[in-house]
């Protein structure tokens, strides 16, 4: 195999990539069993097939910089660092979740890691991100804010709000949308006039981009462009991906009568992990590389799914703490 | 090891399913992602995924399609290449986690004999218990303060009229009733426009050792307030004039009023001159109650800041000049009051403890001294109220028991 | 002691607490340049500049959220609202984000967020411009409600708020804005959940919240002169609320009217009767009464609007009724 000397940081970065892809692919896929074996309470809303949108932007990020996440928000998580060990058992809503068992799938918070919180609301995040790069700014803080959020959330008054108020005082944050064409059931382009996503940026007078949300080094790329852009106080930048669910909108939900086997199969032709696998295999890695990735992230997703399963269910009488301020 | 395919959870509050048919056989090799069975619950039939690569093993105890079962059931197994199925009998998964908010109970005997879930909203059906009560009511209404109120001062409120409103009895019925009038006895005496008599006064002398040992004990043990011997007596006397009411009286408006409730001033000797501040109810108020007020209010006679209803209201007084080493004096009453209570120093002496025998003991001593206005009672009914007081005080017990 | 209107009293108390700490900053409609719409913040544009007397379209949704951001982001926020009826527009994100990321992330993100601003019905203001609103941040996990009724305890309370830690609702009610009153010279903070007795009495306790302290203060010096000694107080803050003052109130008077110019169905004044009845029972000689506003918009002709909040007379009318009873 030839790699030239150029190609060793994009191998190195390629192959981080994958193992968080498969990172996250693997804890979904674990998620997906015991839900389905009734150990999960609640919802759960995997991102089987988006890998790629969370992992392409989040390599670009430091860990002071903050994510502001969706209901839809494992993949975000582990891409900005929570461990599998920490997600897991907060599904699970055990004690030695990330958020203590409060959360659950849909409020998991660990700001030590910049990751501010996935969320049952549609839109919030757009705001949020706006104001934490905000603070940033005032505060002189070297700190990008990335909001993530669906296509869903580009109909919804926070993404009006929070985009016009970032562009208008130039600040140093990155709205992400991931658009997988519904949002919970309804076809985006049944209740969108323009569903081109990234052109609406030019109304609020920022830059919008449109990329393959499936093809990891295409986001990478265009996420580290953004990135740079903010933290060189250039202001915000909207990135829409375009992407696709392989799963329901939620485990158990059904995921029939709204979207057609066709199309789910054309999207799992088009798996991100298999179009990077595609490409490492092409120069930068051997299948046995692969395969021992593999390994090692099943490995560590199996220890962390014993480790949750053994946990204990936080301690009822701490549910009213943290209501207030505890000095 | 043998991965286990159970009925899956299709929906957030899904507790059982119908298997309604495999769509792949016993033996057959399967692939993750392919359809291997189908569930109907509430209202469709879907199709349930294959989670893993294997072969199918179902088991000959699996549940038979049209079975309803509880989510988690095991159903069959997915075997890898040389694996057995385990040996043991499908049921349910361990720990299948409860679904959310019981709402209508799924399977209904067992809950329904259990009651309503927890935490259920309470009965909204529930009339308001006023409402109830102004329908039916039978007895007469009485505000909690009043109640309250009416147990201090040991006041019968049941054949008490209100006056507040729709009849309720309030504080103020019950503060009037403590000083209801009784019919006053006697003749020619009590007709209206007779001006209170030159006071008499009544003197005895008590064995105080069953006083001072009362109140060494509270000294000793470490009880947080000490209740002075002003305080004992106002217990004692507040026994005595329970027993003879025809002397707890104010002198009011030209006659004598009897009071059912004790209010009994505490003689103080302030920079200003006397202030006989009033303990209310002291018939009703523990010895501790009684030492914490006269404490306070004996403080704020000092200081000026006693307020004028803890001035008014008393029936009875007591005045202490044994630190004074006044063996015995005549107390003066303290107006409207009829009658006062005059304390000396309590003094060791030598007294005769059995004259046949001769025997004398060394005893501490204590003067005790009425003064009473003669037009509300005659000397006799006022001696006896000293000699219950006197009793009170070689025997603590007759008060401490109560009445 | 000098004396100053509310509204300096609690511009004093910002411009005091902005000078002390860089992270606090101020965004509304007209805060800027302009020093607001009821002066909230004149004379500080000129000290701080833009970036932290932030001018903003008209999106409370927007900037409010954008705030609770901030706040999760090491900022000290202060959102000057204007009306409270234009609020609502961000209640879902104060209710959804602000009151509950502190909870949700186990303590681990802070929103020490100030969201201050008008309440009340004034003279044919109408519909849209008289709303109050309070209970429902008393009633909700997370928020604090501060109702200062004095000019002392606007600028003392106001510093209070912005020190906090928790989200604060600072709400002023219109009609105290140019109230006159002796403010303390110096240092001077407010604590949260210490009611004030405005004033001394005997006989029955009234509770006013905001500006109802005010009229219930001239109810009391109106019944005075009837002989009749009327205690008033003022809890200062709905939420922590000081229920143990006026406790003791109660339990020397017997008799207690709240009043609320705010609707009555789940208010502040059922919720203080509600904590009086249970633990005060035994003190009450009568039934807790209440004086809430009609149930109903508030109207624009003055004809409609005379009796649409409580009335000093109909207050002192409902203590003479309460000692009646």
């Amino acid at each position: 195999m030839a790699r030239s000397a150029g190609a060793a940081p994009d191998r190195d970065r390629m192959l981080s990539m994958y193992r968080t892809m498969l990172t996250i692919r693997r804890t979904e896929e674990l998620l997906v069993k015991l839900y389905a074996a009734g150990r999960i309470y609640g919802g759960v809303h995997t991102y089987i097939g988006e890998e790629a949108v969370a992992t392409g932007v989040c390599a670009n990020l430091r860990i002071t910089d903050l994510v502001f996440s969706t209901h839809r928000g494992h993949g975000h998580a582990l891409a900005k660092g929570m461990p599998p060990r920490e997600l897991i058992p907060e599904v699970l809503g055990k004690v030695t979740g990330c958020s203590g068992g409060r959360g659950g799938s849909m409020h998991l918070f660990k700001p030590e890691i910049g990751f501010m919180g996935s969320s049952g609301i549609v839109g919030p995040s757009i705001t949020l991100a706006a104001g934490s790069a905000y603070a940033a700014k005032l505060l002189k803080m070297d700190r990008v804010s990335v909001a993530f959020f669906g296509d869903g959330a580009t109909n919804n008054g926070s993404f009006h709000e929070g985009i016009n108020l970032a562009a208008a005082w130039e600040l140093p944050a990155v709205f992400v949308c991931e658009n997988n064409l519904y949002a919970t059931e309804v076809p985006y382009a049944t209740v969108t006039r323009n569903v081109d996503v990234a052109s609406r940026a030019q109304g609020y007078g920022l830059p919008g981009i449109s990329v393959d949300g499936n093809d990891v080094m295409g986001v990478h790329k265009a996420a580290g462009e953004a990135v740079r852009r903010a933290r060189s106080g250039e202001g915000p930048t909207l990135i829409a991906c375009n992407t696709y669910r392989t799963r329901a909108h939620s485990e158990g939900m059904r995921d029939a009568g709204y979207r057609a086997a066709e199309e789910i199969a054309h999207w799992k032709d088009r798996d991100p992990i298999k179009a990077l696998e595609g490409r490492l295999l092409a120069g930068a890695a051997t299948q046995a590389d692969l395969e021992a990735v593999d390994a090692e992230v099943k490995a560590l997703v199996e220890e962390a799914s014993a480790f949750a399963l053994s946990s204990q269910m936080p301690d009822p009488s701490t549910v009213t703490r943290y209501v207030y301020s505890e000095g | 090891m043998a991965f286990e395919v159970v009925l899956p959870r299709l929906g957030w509050n899904m507790e059982e399913g119908t298997l309604t048919g495999w769509r792949k056989k016993d033996g057959e090799t399967v692939r993750a992602g392919e359809v291997l069975f189908e569930v109907e619950s509430d209202k469709a039939v879907q199709e349930v995924e294959a989670l893993e690569n294997g072969v199918l093993r179902i088991p000959a105890d699996s549940p038979a399609p049209g079975t309803t079962i509880p989510v988690g059931t095991v159903i069959a197994y997915l075997v890898q290449p040389g694996e057995q199925v385990p040996p043991r009998k499908s049921g349910l998964a361990a720990h299948v986690a409860p679904t959310l908010a019981p709402s209508a109970p799924v399977s209904a005997a067992p809950m329904a004999a259990a009651g309503p879930p927890e935490g259920s909203a309470p009965d909204v059906q529930t009339v308001p218990r006023h409402a109830q009560e102004r329908s039916g009511r039978k007895h007469r209404a009485i505000s909690p303060r009043a109640r309250r109120v009416a147990a201090e001062l040991g006041v019968e409120w049941s054949r008490l009229r209100g006056s507040g409103s729709s009849g309720r009895i309030v504080e103020r019925d019950v503060r009037q009733a403590a000083a209801a009038e009784i019919a006053v006895e006697g003749g020619s005496r009590m007709s209206s426009g007779v001006r209170a008599s030159a006071p008499a006064t009544l003197t005895t002398e008590a064995d105080a050792s069953e006083l001072v040992r009362l109140r060494n004990h509270f000294t000793s043990s470490r009880t947080p307030v000490v209740p002075s011997y002003t305080d004992i007596m106002m217990k004692a006397a507040a026994f005595a004039l329970q027993e003879h009411p025809g002397l707890n009286a104010r002198f009011e408006q030209g006659s004598f009023v009897r009071w059912a409730t004790v209010n009994i001033g505490i003689a103080v000797d302030t920079e200003r001159g006397l202030v006989v501040p009033v303990v209310h109810g002291v018939q009703s108020k523990t010895l501790v109650e009684i030492a914490r007020e006269t404490a306070d209010l004996i403080g704020r006679a000092h200081s000026g800041l006693l307020r004028p209803e803890e001035l008014d209201g008393g029936t009875f007084s007591i005045t202490d000049l044994g630190m004074y080493e006044v063996d015995a004096f005549t107390p003066i009453i303290n107006r409207p009051e009829c009658a006062v209570l005059g304390l000396g120093r309590i003094v060791a002496r030598q007294v005769v403890v059995d004259a046949e025998a001769g025997n004398v003991a060394i005893r501490p001593m204590v003067a005790l001294s009425l003064t009473f206005d003669p037009g509300l009672a005659d000397a006799a009914p006022a001696a006896r109220l000293l000699q219950t007081i006197k009793q009170c005080v070689e025997t603590p017990y007759l008060w401490l028991a109560g009445r | 002691m000098r004396e100053m209107t509310f509204v300096d009293a609690a511009r004093e108390g910002l411009a005091e607490e902005m000078a002390r700490d860089p992270s606090i900053f101020v965004v509304g409609e007209g805060i800027g340049v302009r020093g607001g719409n009821f002066n909230t913040t004149v004379g500080l544009f000129d000290l701080y500049g833009p970036e932290r007397l932030r001018d903003t379209p008209i999106s409370e949704r927007g900037f409010t959220a954008m705030c609770i951001g901030a706040a999760a982001g090491g900022a000290r926020p202060v959102v000057d609202f204007m009306f409270i009826d234009f609020l609502t527009d961000a209640f879902g994100d104060m209710f959804n984000q602000m009151s509950k990321l502190q909870w949700m992330s186990g303590g681990r993100i802070k929103m020490p967020i100030v969201v201050r601003g008008c309440v009340g019905v004034a003279p044919s203001n109408a519909a849209h411009h008289s709303g109050n609103y309070y209970p429902f941040f008393m009633h909700v996990p997370g928020f604090r409600v501060v109702m200062p009724s004095t000019p002392a305890d606007a600028k003392g309370l106001l510093k209070t708020s912005i020190r906090s830690d928790d989200p604060v609702l600072f709400l002023e009610h219109k009609s105290v804005l140019t109230l006159k009153g002796p403010v303390p010279e110096g240092e001077h903070l407010v604590p949260f959940g210490k009611a004030s007795v405005a004033r001394e009495g005997r006989d029955v306790t009234v509770v006013g919240i905001a500006f109802m302290v005010r009229r219930a203060l001239e109810a009391a010096e109106e019944l005075s002169r009837e002989g009749i000694s009327v205690e008033v107080i003022d809890p200062r803050t709905l939420a922590p609320l000081d229920i143990d003052t006026v406790l003791a109130s109660v339990r020397k008077t017997g008799r207690l009217l709240i009043v609320d110019e705010d609707f009555a169905p789940c208010g502040a004044a059922s919720e203080i009767a509600m904590q009086v009845m249970e633990r005060g029972f035994d003190d009450l000689d009568a039934p807790v009464k209440r004086v809430n506003g009609l149930f109903c918009p508030a109207p624009y002709s003055p004809s409609l609007g005379e009796h649409i909040v409580p009335t000093t007379t109909a207050i002192s009318q409902a203590l003479r009724d309460l000692l009646a009873e």
